[in-house]
């Protein structure tokens, strides 16, 4: 059975570890936004070369693995004097990835706004980026974020992976722990009470989100 | 009454105009004029490129040949670049107010935010310039009370009257009213109907397509048959509907009375 002496005495610094997963979440939930919402508008973009460039973007990082991404980045571009550690490594490799998916989530909410909205904003005179701003993006951005709270969902659990590239956030903190106490089960079963713990509150925010702008 | 009506103004101008979509030719040479104040209301059966037409008038539809007059000025001016010409389209529109069928309010936006949006937006007014402007356009079209609403709260009628007032907020020289009364229901139609035949009394030069042959006989100056992709009949109102010269026109008349 789960010793709770163990579990009392060590919850207090993986609560501390905690913290590392939500300020890499935080980061690279932004980041990746930001980038999923350029690699949609590129996507969108009239211009071949952009539209290439994003598909290529979005299509290579949905088809390997996020831990060989973060490999690449935290191991492999020391090599070309490019060395971030752990802690950028870790943001730029969440953000990429998760980008990529925000980018798809976010180009089907524009496309899910009906043609007449553009067609309406550009009879007014306005321009198709004014447009794209003001008519199409709110609400795209209505319809994507059942979808894009997924992601973010998805983000949190995804910080795991860091613990591969020594970045001390709950995993790792759990394994370190585990190194010294050889008690696996408890530590393991703590580190996902707060991921779990983590999830739940981001759920509970995002579908507050989601009531304040239902149309 | 608008200022200075000048009934040779032609305030639209359609030559040789040609739209393919694929291999399928929607207008065949259309060949148009609508002057100053004037209402020309086109009619036809569904598939005749009546709105095909109209959505060329403000480039919604790029033409595949010929040439739209809007004020003398050609708006399809392919020899412009791409960012000069985005421009070139984006000013013409603002004198093009145009209503559709599906009304495309902005559906996030108040019935205010919806009106004060373009002239913000594009010509620069500031908030209270625009509000007063809406205001006026709202107790226009009877909806003062709506001000403030979404437009998912409105019925179709009144959705209708508030994208008028919407388009009417740029203070266009032109109005298309493409099916505008098409998606109502039947008692919601006289409302908006009432309101485009203000304006047209007003002196707005209207190009209206529409179903509505009541509305075509009392308000239209000039009446266009269409069918298969080609203007088949001109005429006044009176002898479009009381002494038709084609057979195409003849036959659709005779349907739409029997209502098919």
């Amino acid at each position: 059975m789960l010793d709770w002496g163990i579990i009392v005495h060590y919850f207090p610094f993986l609560v501390k570890a905690a913290v590392m997963t939500v300020q890499i979440s935080i980061l690279s939930l932004i980041l990746g936004f930001l980038v999923g919402l350029i690699a949609a508008l590129m996507k969108l973009s009239r211009n071949v070369l952009i539209r290439g460039a994003a598909g290529f973007y979005v299509w290579i990082i949905r088809s390997t693995p996020l831990l060989v991404q973060l490999f690449i980045i935290y191991f492999g571009l020391p090599q070309l004097g490019i060395d971030l550690g752990p802690f950028l490594s870790g943001v730029l490799g969440l953000a990429l990835n998760t980008g990529a998916y925000n980018a798809e989530t976010i180009r089907g909410g524009i496309s899910s706004v009906p043609p007449g909205q553009m067609e309406a904003a550009r009879s007014l005179g306005m321009s198709s980026g004014r447009s794209m701003k003001r008519i199409i993006l709110p609400q795209a951005m209505r319809m994507a974020i059942p979808a894009l709270g997924n992601n973010f969902i998805i983000l949190i659990k995804d910080t795991s992976l860091v613990s591969t590239i020594t970045l001390v956030e709950l995993t790792l903190a759990a394994q370190r722990l585990i190194g010294s106490t050889y008690k696996p089960f408890e530590m393991y079963i703590m580190a996902a009470f707060l991921y779990a713990l983590m999830t739940t509150a981001t759920s509970y925010m995002l579908k507050r989100v989601e009531n304040k702008m239902a149309i | 009454m608008k200022d200075n009506i000048k009934k040779d103004d032609i305030m639209v101008e359609l030559r040789e105009l040609h739209k393919y979509f694929g291999d399928n030719e929607v207008l065949k040479g259309i060949n148009l004029k609508v002057q100053r104040s004037e209402v020309v209301v086109v009619i036809g059966p569904s598939g005749s490129g009546k709105s095909t037409l109209l959505r060329c008038v403000n480039m919604l539809e790029e033409p595949t040949s010929g040439e739209i007059y809007v004020e003398g000025e050609l708006l399809n001016d392919t020899s412009l670049n791409h960012k000069a010409y985005q421009k070139h389209l984006n000013r013409i529109r603002t004198e093009v107010g145009m209503v559709f069928q599906q009304f495309n309010l902005f559906p996030h936006m108040t019935v205010l935010g919806n009106i004060i949006e373009a002239p913000i937006q594009v010509q620069n007014k500031t908030k209270a310039e625009a509000i007063e402007i809406a205001e006026k356009l709202l107790d226009k079209v009877g909806l003062a009370d709506k001000r403030d609403v979404y437009p998912s709260t409105l019925s179709g009628g009144q959705k209708q009257r508030v994208a008028i007032a919407r388009a009417l907020a740029m203070n266009p020289d032109v109005m298309l009213f493409d099916e505008a009364t098409s998606a109502l229901d039947p008692e919601l139609v006289g409302d908006v109907l009432h309101v485009m035949e203000d304006l047209a009394k007003e002196g707005m030069t209207m190009l209206v397509v529409t179903h509505e042959m009541g509305f075509a006989n009392k308000v239209g100056d000039r009446v266009v048959f269409m069918d298969g992709g080609y203007i088949v009949e001109e005429s006044t109102p009176q002898e479009m509907f009381t002494n038709p010269k084609h057979e195409r026109t003849k036959k659709f008349l005779v349907d739409i009375v029997d209502g098919k």
